[in-house]
């Protein structure tokens, strides 16, 4: 019962690992595959809420340890406007609203149709890079909007998205052996 | 709501909360602990990704030679390659030349580190560098370019890379004086998109400061983080505003060119 959900942690680690060997593609917007937001997309389709909470909670966290900046400051007299920064763990709350928007559609995927969950991936993660861009400027200041900020989360986004059906084919592959159900039809 | 699914919600709840709560040293000891854990990948997925902007650098170029193709004869464009090929080599040359002078020249303990990731954040402005706490690198030293601009300072120090802050990242603050004037204010960095040359804005200067396009801009030395006088950048143009002036600043650094750096070892700043 518990092997899936524990595969699917040993992903997500994995792709902590996988991350760091892919490149931005500077030749296209500056777009990158985000696989680990990318896991906790396509495996929250494959499990119960309870599973979604985990698998967002710990992709969050991993998240927020590698992306999360924090500097030195020196001393205040000089440096007096310290400058404000996303509080650790953000992620994990934006990963359960997007966890939450794939378990909306869990029922239609469970009933075979996981190209709509494939392509749901590419909105979650533009509305999770765009939320966290919002989020960046309210924190941060200095809130704009220009064409290549959305070209670049848009390019991101459907990077992630075409390779959403690789992470399904694999997480049925895990089911599979793990004896795990994901749709109600055989497929 | 299941029994299952309400316990884990508690669960979360309770972890959520935890984090939160989570004072900064020990969110620096999370990160820190997960750096070095990933540390030895980093050196890796660099090279991958030099290995991707090569590739993409090839078929631009294999682009550019196909329609010199068409314009002119074969033998010409063998001679424009080798040229380019000398020209490549003699800019490799002088970088690695000034790198060594540099280097010779500091008045600083500088320890050399190759560039091996840039870009590794989504919004962060940062790099990652082949050096660590092997060679002595701590968090918070101050790392420069070839050309003796500031780059950044240490954010992160691993066995064998270190992550570092740009100084155009917009939680970067740097204290900084305007040469030829008593001018001094924090240099912070601007948010940019992609292709867009890196700016930094000087702020907290005198509303009725007599600044020009072209001054240049140096550390000051003040506030423990940096020494004083590193080269940052150039005034481009200066605003008044309500309480206090604000000038942009142009880096004396290329940041989208940067191979080599050099990072402080001193201990202490003076």
């Amino acid at each position: 019962m518990l092997l899936y959900p524990v595969s699917l942690i040993g992903l997500l680690l994995l792709s902590c690992i996988l991350q760091q060997f892919l490149p931005v593609v500077s030749a296209w917007y500056d777009a990158r595959l985000l696989i680990l937001p990318l896991v906790v997309l396509c495996g929250s389709a494959t499990i119960s809420t309870a599973g979604m909470l985990t698998l967002a909670f710990l992709g969050g966290f991993l998240w927020d340890a590698q992306q999360i900046l924090l500097v030195d400051q020196g001393d205040e007299i000089v440096y007096h406007s310290t400058p404000d920064s996303l509080k650790f763990g953000y992620s994990i709350i934006l990963y359960t609203l997007m966890g939450f928007l794939m378990q909306g559609v869990r029922p239609i995927f469970q009933a075979g149709k996981w190209y709509l969950s494939a392509a749901l991936t590419g909105v979650a993660t533009f509305l999770y890079l765009f939320s966290e861009y919002l989020l960046r400027g309210f924190i941060i200041g200095g809130f704009s909007l220009d064409n290549g900020m959305v070209e670049q989360i848009g390019a991101t986004s459907i990077l992630t998205m075409l390779a959403s059906p690789l992470i399904f084919w694999l997480l049925f592959r895990i089911a599979d052996l793990c004896g795990h159900t994901i749709t109600f039809q055989k497929h | 709501m299941k029994p299952l699914n309400f316990l884990a919600l508690l669960l979360f709840i309770a972890g959520l909360v935890w984090v939160f709560t989570l004072s900064e040293s020990s969110v620096r000891h999370i990160q820190k602990t997960y750096y070095s854990a990933i540390s030895p990948i980093i050196s890796k997925g660099g090279e991958s990704e030099a290995f991707a902007n090569d590739f993409i650098k090839e078929v631009e170029h294999s682009k550019d030679l196909e329609e010199k193709l068409t314009h002119s004869n074969n033998d010409r464009d063998r001679l424009s390659l080798i040229a380019a090929r000398v020209w490549a080599l003699e800019a490799e040359n002088n970088e690695l030349r000034a790198a060594l002078n540099f280097k010779k020249e500091s008045k600083f303990d500088v320890v050399p580190a190759r560039v091996v990731r840039r870009q590794p954040q989504m919004w962060g402005k940062t790099i990652e560098i082949n050096r660590g706490s092997e060679k002595g690198l701590l968090s918070s030293m101050c790392v420069l370019a070839s050309n003796g601009g500031l780059v950044g300072r240490i954010q992160l120090p691993a066995n064998e890379v270190s992550s570092v802050l740009l100084i155009t990242d917009e939680i970067s603050q740097v204290s900084a004086k305007v040469e030829g004037s008593t001018e001094v204010g924090l240099i912070v960095g601007r948010r940019t998109t992609y292709g867009e040359t890196p700016r930094l804005r000087l702020r907290y200067l005198s509303k009725n400061a007599i600044l020009h396009k072209g001054m240049k801009v140096y550390t000051d030395g003040r506030g423990d983080l940096f020494p004083a006088d590193i080269p940052i950048g150039t005034i481009e143009d200066f605003e008044v505003g309500p309480v206090y002036g604000e000038a942009d600043i142009l880096p004396s650094v290329d940041f989208s060119n940067l191979q080599t750096v050099f990072v402080i070892a001193d201990s202490s700043i003076d």
